[in-house]
């Protein structure tokens, strides 16, 4: 455990930091994060190789939590479960494995502004689609396309990069 | 859920962006559509949104809580009984159909094929049952197992008991063979009792063998070491 947190902790604790703002409430969520994958570290044991993956997924779903009840909002009731988050780690985990962590910075930084607002809201606030199209005032089939066409514009950034 | 909708909404789904009701439509319609291919991909793309955040130092005392944290429920576990880890857990993980993308690139740990098992599996121990087949995997050892091919959802259920637990730099391998070509398709590594079960995207049509070795971990691209477990297709 302890040289899982040596290893992972700055990373965990810069995504929750990004996502929430502010030191203790990051905190919190890595803490939990943590104590999470550990705690059921006995249901992951074949998935060794995915640990750090799957726990910034942990990371990102708890954070999201945190923020949206610090709004007001309803609860995403994104899972937190590693069982449960098992593929969605399992992808991050390709992409670790083949692009640095600077790659998928210049990737989304190239995107047009349009794009990258709407995903930034989903991942970094824990929107729903029809809660972005609310903040940005656009209709909520432009928001579908804009997620879409954003996400599918950082996939082909992502494999030039793999292929090149 | 028409194919159409899920596929506007393929990025928001991606995203997590989905509200509670959203969601649950297009996951039903995922898991009888094979015709999305784009979605695996797109999540693996939004998973990688993790890497944007800059990295930063945790505060000191973070890691003192933590620890004290993980000694105290270690000290409270040790008299209790181990829990189970059931292989129904997986159940939930994921949507069929994101199969494909995860088993081009991974060991696929799937829902579909897990259901496949249990609706298998708990009816018959071997033979042909509803378009599955049942394959011994043995070598002589202490060490078997079952792989479970359903040909046309092409997954293969790897099951298998008493294999040596590994170390962290060693890892199990699943290889298709057909006359001297072995084509990896996935590794594994087992429970600290030497059981696993993994599911795997693969068409095993023309493979005559599938056989399980150690590799250094990440698995190798072919075989280093004599099979532990084989089955004749």
């Amino acid at each position: 455990m302890e040289a899982l947190y040596d290893r992972y902790c700055r990373r965990a604790f810069g995504l929750a930091y990004r996502i929430l703002g502010d030191g203790p409430s990051a905190e919190d969520v890595v803490q939990e994060a943590f104590l999470t994958v550990w705690r059921q570290a006995d249901r992951i044991d074949s998935a060794r190789g995915k640990l750090s993956s799957l726990l910034m997924t942990v990371v990102h779903h708890k954070a999201i939590d945190v923020l949206r009840s610090r709004r007001g909002q309803t609860a995403r009731h994104l899972p937190t479960d590693p069982g449960v988050i098992e593929h969605a780690a399992d992808t991050l985990d390709r992409v670790e494995q083949s692009l640095d962590r600077e790659a998928v910075r210049d990737v989304l930084s190239s995107l047009p502004p349009e794009q990258l607002e709407p995903i930034r809201l989903a991942y970094f606030q824990g929107l729903t689609h029809v809660e972005i199209a609310e903040r940005l005032s656009l209709p909520l089939g432009t928001v579908k396309s804009r997620l879409r066409l954003g996400l599918q514009k950082m996939r082909s950034a992502l494999e030039d990069r793999v292929f090149k | 859920m028409k194919c159409e909708e899920v596929e506007e909404l393929a990025g928001a789904y991606a995203l997590e962006a989905l509200p509670a009701e959203t969601l649950r439509e297009v996951q039903e319609h995922l898991e009888s559509c094979s015709q999305h291919p784009e979605i695996a991909g797109l999540r693996a793309v939004a998973s990688s949104l993790a890497e944007a955040a800059p990295e930063m130092e945790p505060p000191p005392g973070l890691k003192t809580r933590l620890m004290d944290t993980v000694r105290n429920e270690a000290a409270a576990h040790a008299t209790t009984p181990a829990r189970e880890a059931p292989v129904g857990w997986l159940r939930r993980t994921m949507t069929p159909r994101l199969l494909p993308y995860a088993a081009v690139t991974a060991l696929a740990v799937a829902v579909v094929a897990l259901l496949a098992w249990n609706v298998y599996l708990q009816t018959s121990d071997d033979g042909v049952q509803g378009g599955a087949s049942v394959y011994a995997l043995a070598n002589g050892g202490t060490a078997q197992g079952r792989i479970l091919y359903i040909p046309e959802e092409e997954v293969a259920v790897v099951t298998v008991e008493g294999l040596e637990p590994l170390t962290a730099e060693q890892t199990y391998q699943v290889w298709a063979i057909s006359g001297d070509t072995s084509t990896g398709i996935g590794i594994f590594n087992t429970s600290e009792g030497g059981e696993a079960s993994a599911a795997i995207d693969v068409d095993l049509t023309d493979a005559e063998v599938v056989a399980i070795t150690i590799e250094p971990a990440g698995g190798s691209p072919q075989p280093t070491t004599e099979p532990i477990l084989q089955a004749k297709l």
